[in-house]
């Protein structure tokens, strides 16, 4: 029983961080058909923005806002680097961009930074336990669970119930409809990368806060999970980035439970296994989302 | 208040639209006949700017030729384009209300008109919460029809309302068409179906190859049967 | 081979000739060795190429399969007696088993064409963004069990004792070879077939062709390369760990493939050439910078940045790449037509 529950809270906590993650992919996938391989960066320069206002004496709260509008910041950013230029090019051109410009961003960490790991501000409860139902789990296990359901359910909200939240399910599967009704082709695709940015920005903070620091390869592990997540869960559809998010910890998670140390190594290569049999079985992933798609 | 002049297309290597000059009044009600691949839809798109083209657009005197499709909307274009573009996976309410997204601080405005549009299309308003893929043919052309009306146009832009349609829908649609005409909006019509347009439209632009080869009055047009080969597709 | 193409592999076979012989005139080590790295950038490259230029896929995965390469050939090569301090735990009959560099270049090439032919058929199904996203999920898992695998790999620890096997002739050797397989692969029928999925999808499968199996095919074949160019460069610097088979090296062979233009053999070859160059150029004004003293850390990264600025650039401006959609052959031959009329 108390396994169990240990069980549910670990997959809950991982699930939530994950299903974040692949949902500020997907945001922009479904908007522009695009994978954006900076995203794992807009973790790291949240990381970069906490360890930079460290010591100015705020409170970690307001630390952690900064830190998150940075992350906004660089999402839009993003767009106007390695997007827009190139939007009406190849699918293949804007992936390379992506990927240039997330080789850029790394390597001006290193370069004006360090290579080696920098400590970042944290929180005291983020490393206090607390004892549930008998079990004693890590504090920063129920926020990420608090955080991230708050967060899902806000932004379900928000797609269903604004304006802009429906003109953007509206632009995912027709984009040019939805300009010929007047919704702005810029501001959609900005919204998508600041909501992509926030949701990279809120998972750095408690991605990094079971670390503890920072480098410039930081982003590439959250980067993996949401691109794993998306395609098992479905490239087209926001609650197909969600149950992937929560699936992969699941399968992530049982791994950790039942496999021996020596093979726990390999954990990735069994999770990737497990992708290419979903995928044998749904080759679009698991909720199929509208097929209809063009970009601008 | 519509003013085409020269107006070209290409796609790739390929001129859609070769030289389309056209004019509409206000209130007026002109329909843009020809055979598949005259040109037609292509020129419609080309005056709602989803299309780059050449040649100048006017819309009231200003030159609207670079403008992109969601600052024309602003100006009181709507176009309800062929492919029908209902958002399949929103509902009839959500597609109805982003219809009038240029209009979204108004929201007495909007609960009013879309109510206006339920009266207008009761089977709409049966079906308010479900999702617009889910539709039939003729209730996704109401609502194309009736998002298109929420921004409130000046001119409203119609390519092929009829297009596979049972005729019976049909005609309510036309019915529906001639309604708008006498409220007085301003309408550019693209038809297959020549012999419902013309008896419905002031004017007539028959294209051919993306040129205009004749215009001239709806009543004489039809009257001209040595036209028809022209617009039928012959 | 079509005669345009004929011309194609004769230029190309021109500037891997001059590869190989202007450096042994000039005598100098470190051209030579410059020029045998780029020689072995030659074929990962062009072998990525025959995948990614006639499926319009881009494969992130291609590094992945090098690795395969190098670490079969050298777990065969490395001399019994250091085999045994090296990787102590090695299964069975490897342990004892010692085969010749070339033999071992070889069965590295079969062992990643071997591996992508069991794990990538289900890949082969999707496309774009999907494909992508898998290919570089592969990378990361070839990468995890290379760093993991201790008794074979040594774990993430450098791996020393492959015989040096690889000189330059044998590099423009083997390169030359891959661009002639390269051009003939484009146009054969699969690779006719697989140019023509990439531009209308449903248009190919009319033709009765079943894209993924085609697909599928490029695949194990530019793995079969990538595994061949992996055991080539590992008997050059002959001592490697797997972070040599990582993100890094993914987008330098990206990068040169981009900037030259993945649709055309020629764009692989110049992209490879003119990528190494400018890398060369820079990698010795971070040495310089650093030897100056002027930071206090080392300058590192320099050279990914300019990589990256030259890629979105060309994207931008020429999205297609230096050779976009013709082999430099039909090229001229249509320039001198041309000029003749």
């Amino acid at each position: 029983m108390q396994t169990l529950i240990q069980f549910t809270i670990d997959v809950l906590s991982l699930g939530g961080a994950y299903a974040l993650m692949a949902l500020g992919l997907v945001i922009v996938y479904g908007i522009l058909k695009l994978v954006n391989f900076a995203y794992g960066e807009l973790i790291m320069v949240t990381g970069y923005g906490l360890f930079l206002v460290n010591g100015s004496g705020l409170p970690w709260i307001v630390m952690a806002a900064i830190a998150v509008c940075i992350a906004i910041a660089t999402g839009i950013a993003t767009d106007y680097v390695a997007f827009r230029p190139v939007r009406s090019k190849s699918v293949t051109a804007v992936l390379i961009t992506s990927f240039a410009f997330s080789t850029i961003l790394q390597n001006a960490a290193l370069l004006f930074i360090s290579p080696r790991p920098r400590n970042v501000p944290l929180p005291d409860f983020f490393s206090q336990t607390v004892e549930f139902a008998g079990v004693i789990v890590p504090a920063r296990n129920l926020i990420t669970i608090v955080a991230s359901i708050l967060l899902l359910v806000v932004f379900a909200w928000a797609m269903k119930k604004t304006v802009l939240g429906i003109a953007m399910r509206a632009a995912a599967t027709q984009f040019r409809m939805a300009r010929m009704l007047g919704v702005p082709a810029n501001l959609i695709i900005s919204s998508a990368f600041a909501i992509s940015g926030f949701f990279a920005g809120v998972v750095a903070l408690l991605w990094i806060g079971r670390i503890g620091s920072v480098t410039p390869g930081i982003g590439m592990e959250p980067l993996l999970v949401a691109f794993i997540a998306t395609v098992i869960g479905g490239m087209r559809s926001l609650q197909g980035a969600v149950l992937g998010g929560f699936l992969l910890a699941f399968v992530n998670t049982g791994l950790n439970y039942t496999l021996p140390q020596q093979l726990l190594e390999f954990r990735d290569a069994f999770t990737f296994t497990l992708v290419i049999l979903i995928l044998l079985w749904r080759p679009d992933g698991l909720i199929r989302g509208p097929a209809t798609g063009q970009r601008t | 208040m519509l003013e085409v002049n020269g107006l070209q297309v290409n796609y790739g290597a390929i001129r859609a639209v070769r030289d389309v000059s056209l004019r509409v009044a206000e209130g007026e009600l002109v329909t843009l006949l020809g055979a598949n691949g005259a040109g037609k839809s292509s020129t419609l798109l080309a005056i709602a700017g989803a299309l780059r083209s050449g040649g100048t657009i006017r819309v009231d005197g200003a030159d609207v030729t670079s403008w992109t499709p969601e600052r024309l909307v602003r100006k009181g274009i709507a176009m309800v384009p062929e492919t029908r573009d209902v958002f399949p996976d929103l509902t009839v309410a959500e597609n109805l209300l982003l219809g009038a997204y240029t209009r979204r601080r108004d929201s007495a405005g909007v609960a009013s008109d879309t109510e206006r549009m339920y009266a207008l299309f009761p089977r709409l308003k049966e079906r308010v919460a479900q999702a617009a893929g889910t539709l039939s043919g003729g209730e996704q052309q109401m609502l194309v029809i009736a998002r298109a009306l929420m921004s409130r146009p000046r001119l409203l832009l119609l390519d092929e309302p009829s297009l596979g349609l049972a005729p019976t829908i049909v005609d309510q649609i036309f019915d529906m068409i001639a309604d708008l005409k006498r409220q007085r909006l301003t309408i550019l019509l693209v038809e297959q179906n020549a012999s419902k347009a013309l008896a419905v439209a002031d004017r007539a632009y028959v294209l051919r190859l993306g040129q205009v080869a004749v215009e001239g009055r709806a009543a004489d047009i039809a009257a001209a049967s040595d036209l028809e080969p022209l617009y039928l597709g012959g | 081979m079509r005669k345009g193409n004929l011309l194609t592999f004769l230029i190309l076979l021109g500037l891997v000739a001059l590869l190989v012989l202007v450096p042994q005139l000039i005598g100098v080590r470190v051209v030579e060795r410059i020029a045998t790295a780029l020689a072995i950038s030659l074929v990962l490259v062009v072998g990525l190429q025959t995948f990614t230029g006639n499926s319009g896929i881009l494969s992130f995965a291609h590094i992945g399969f090098m690795g395969i390469g190098a670490y079969v050939s050298a777990v065969l090569t490395i001399p019994v007696q250091m085999r045994g301090m090296a990787l102590p735990d090695l299964y069975g009959v490897v342990k004892t088993l010692e085969v010749s560099p070339y033999l071992g270049m070889l069965i590295g090439g079969l062992a990643a064409a071997l591996v992508a032919a069991v794990v990538s058929y289900p890949l082969m199904r999707l496309s774009d963004a999907p494909a992508v996203i898998t290919s570089f999920a592969l990378l990361v898992v070839l990468y995890t069990i290379l760093n993991h695998w201790s008794a074979v790999t040594n774990g993430p620890r450098t791996l020393f004792g492959l015989p040096n096997a690889t000189g330059l002739p044998l590099a423009g050797g083997v390169a030359a070879i891959v661009i002639m397989v390269a051009l003939v692969f484009k146009e054969s029928r699969i690779g006719m077939l697989l140019r023509a999925s990439r531009d209308d999808e449903r248009a190919a499968a009319a033709l009765g062709a079943s894209i993924p199996v085609l697909r599928w095919r490029a695949f194990i074949l530019s793995a079969l390369i990538a595994g061949v160019g992996g055991a080539l460069w590992g008997h050059f610097v002959t001592s490697f760990s797997p972070k040599a088979f990582y993100l890094k090296e993914t987008f330098v062979i990206l990068g040169m493939l981009v900037i030259g233009g993945m649709n055309t053999v020629t764009g692989a070859v110049v992209g490879t050439f003119a990528v190494t160059l400018a890398f060369e150029g820079l990698r010795a004004f971070e040495t310089s910078l650093n030897a100056s003293g002027m930071f206090s850390e080392q300058v590192v990264g320099i050279t990914e940045i300019v990589l990256a600025l030259a890629m979105i650039g060309m994207m931008f401006l020429r999205p297609g790449g230096m050779f976009a959609s013709t082999e430099i052959g039909p090229l001229l031959a249509r320039r001198f037509t041309r000029t003749k009329s």
